[in-house]
């Protein structure tokens, strides 16, 4: 008998978080997806600027274009965590990916590092590409100040502790099928029109203004936008300033709902998976592409 | 695990196990599993030797894939003693399960991954990994080491995943329908390296089939599994006494007319043709019952004995 090396998950996390960072990197067609949502909302903020193009001449951003911007900017943590992250997690449980890493000592949890790496370096990409257009090609401001940088930094923090974990508590609750996933994704779009992100939330109904208020993207598009605009813009938000109390209040939350609940969900969800349960899942949908 | 011994292992030793090791890699005694009203398993006594190669035999629904999957810790039995090497699967410990390979049945997970790429991450799990290279080589993937998963042919794909299953070295190696899409000559590369594997390496392997020829080519044993119960086990030939299979002698009379019989005692059969005939018999043929006759003959009979007996 050889020792026994001891496996450090983590560590098999990292590397395989990076084997799949590379393996986007080496299919264009993946690669372009994952491009086209921030190059979506770069052209979406290009199109809501001021009538006399985007760049004003005396070089500060359009107002609009710097909203737009804060709204893609939001948006694209919303849509890692409460979109893709469930999408990994049903589409790996239908291939079988998570059965196999079932069989395997240590791979569940290097699984979920494996992911976590992969959601906060694309998600990192997008926004960083978000900021740099914005800046490059649109004439967008960055933020102004050391503090509007901290501000991001701390939004986009909390709003990725606020969405990751409970996407992932999410995708480990959704039966994995592609129906059950575009279900889901349905009501998450259209939160994206009632969190403000790009229409102005005091123009929504309170109804949908108090709806919208119980989700992070709400906040996050708050804090974003507090972060790229004048301190003077916060006369435009629905309660006049920026609320940082309560957007910390609600993301925090949300963050502590997401780490309770989903280690038990995922433990739940891996302890489902078996031969039978997938090969079940297989005849169905090998029935249903028949039709 | 326990003191005490169980009967069956003291029936086991009395039978003569002829294995080292002394512990068998699987033994289950009166497992049951129950979903709602139904018994799927209904008290199943299976003991697997180490470094044995036993194939379960059973119709569909017998409950084949709810006992390998018990047997895996991939599912929680209603009751019953279940210990494989030496070890309750329902604790599904890291250690354990580094000594487990696991072959499923049909599998497109990790598409996006080449071949190699994907072998040699899995491997890093495991405290003594097959050399990946050396593995593809030996199912014969070494072309394809850098192709993606997906792209794979289905045959490729199904050496894959028995590259999968391998690349941990386990002690006990779980095949589920293993050559099912392979072509012949995959199939007999297969066979071979499941027989090395259990001469050199003294593993122990478990493999469901569909394909009773393989299982009879294979096999040191032969469980069948009807209704939740083990309604025969052992080696073909016991196997064939127990179903009271028939050879088959086949002759021609000096005539040329050619002649068959089917008999319990074939040598009898031939002793007395040969008298008979008062010499050598002409075009002589014996065929002893092959698996085929003796499974249909016990699957057709249900219930033929009791497991109790059949063992």
């Amino acid at each position: 008998m050889n020792p026994v090396k001891p496996v450090n998950p983590y560590v098999l996390g990292l590397r395989r978080g990076a084997v799949e960072l590379r393996q986007l990197l080496r299919s264009r067609k993946d690669f372009y997806s994952y491009l086209t949502t921030p190059l979506v909302f770069l052209a979406v903020s290009y199109w809501r600027s001021g009538s006399d193009g985007p760049s004003g001449t005396d070089g500060s951003g359009d107002a609009l274009t710097q909203l737009s911007l804060a709204g893609g900017i939001a948006s694209t943590v919303f849509m890692f965590g409460l979109m893709t992250v469930p999408q990994f997690l049903s589409g790996d449980r239908e291939d079988g990916t998570l059965l196999r890493l079932r069989g395997v000592p240590g791979a569940m949890p290097a699984y979920l590092v494996a992911k976590a790496l992969f959601v906060l370096v694309t998600m990192g990409a997008s926004i960083l590409l978000l900021l740099a257009g914005g800046a490059l090609l649109l004439h967008a401001d960055l933020p102004a100040t050391p503090g509007q940088w901290l501000t991001l930094a701390l939004t986009l923090l909390l709003g990725t502790a606020a969405v990751v974990p409970m996407g992932a508590a999410i995708g480990a609750l959704l039966p994995p099928a592609r129906e059950a996933l575009a279900l889901y994704m349905m009501p998450m779009l259209g939160l994206m029109f009632i969190s403000g992100a790009f229409a102005p939330l005091r123009n929504l109904p309170t109804a949908l203004q108090a709806v919208s208020s119980v989700f992070p993207l709400r906040w996050i598009a708050q804090g974003v936008r507090s972060a790229l605009l004048p301190d003077s813009a916060k006369a435009l938000e629905v309660s006049g300033s920026w609320q940082h109390p309560q957007i910390t209040g609600v993301l925090l939350c949300w963050a502590l709902a997401g780490f309770l609940l989903a280690p038990g969900l995922l433990r739940r969800m891996a302890r489902k998976e078996s031969g039978s349960v997938l090969s079940e899942r297989e005849r169905k949908r090998l029935a249903k592409s028949a039709y | 695990m326990t003191a005490t011994t169980t009967p069956q292992e003291r029936a086991a030793e009395r039978s003569g196990d002829e294995r080292p090791g002394g512990e068998p890699a699987i033994l289950t005694s009166g497992l049951r599993m129950r979903y709602g009203s139904r018994d799927v398993l209904d008290g199943l006594d299976l003991r697997v030797e180490r470094s044995e190669l036993f194939a379960l035999l059973g119709p569909n629904g017998a409950g084949k894939s709810t006992t390998i999957e018990i047997l895996e810790g991939y599912r929680r039995r209603s009751a019953g003693e279940v210990t494989v090497l030496g070890q309750d699967p329902a604790r599904d410990d890291p250690a354990w399960r580094a000594r487990i390979g696991i072959v499923l049945q049909s599998s497109r997970d990790h598409g996006r991954w080449r071949v190699g790429e994907l072998l040699g991450h899995l491997a890093r799990y495991y405290p003594d990994p097959y050399e990946p290279a050396e593995l593809l080589a030996r199912v014969g993937l070494t072309d394809q080491a850098d192709r993606t998963a997906a792209t794979l042919s289905g045959g490729q794909r199904r050496r894959l995943d028995v590259a999968l299953g391998l690349v941990g070295r386990p002690d006990l190696l779980f095949l589920d329908e293993p050559t099912a899409g392979f072509d012949p000559e995959a199939r007999r590369d297969f066979h071979a390296l499941l027989r090395e594997l259990r001469d050199e390496r003294a593993t122990t392997i478990l493999l469901t089939t569909h394909d009773l020829t393989e299982a009879q080519q294979l096999a040191d044993r032969i469980g069948i599994l009807q209704a939740g119960r083990l309604t025969a086990c052992g080696t073909l030939a016991e196997l064939a006494e127990a179903a009271r299979a028939e050879s088959e002698v086949r002759w021609s009379e000096p005539d040329g007319t050619p002649r068959s019989l089917r008999t319990a005692d074939p040598s009898q059969t031939v002793w007395d043709l040969h008298q008979r005939l008062g010499g050598p018999i002409p075009d002589l043929e014996v065929r002893r019952p092959s698996l085929e006759d003796t499974y249909l003959g016990m699957v057709a009979a249900t219930p033929l004995t009791d497991p109790a007996e059949a063992a």
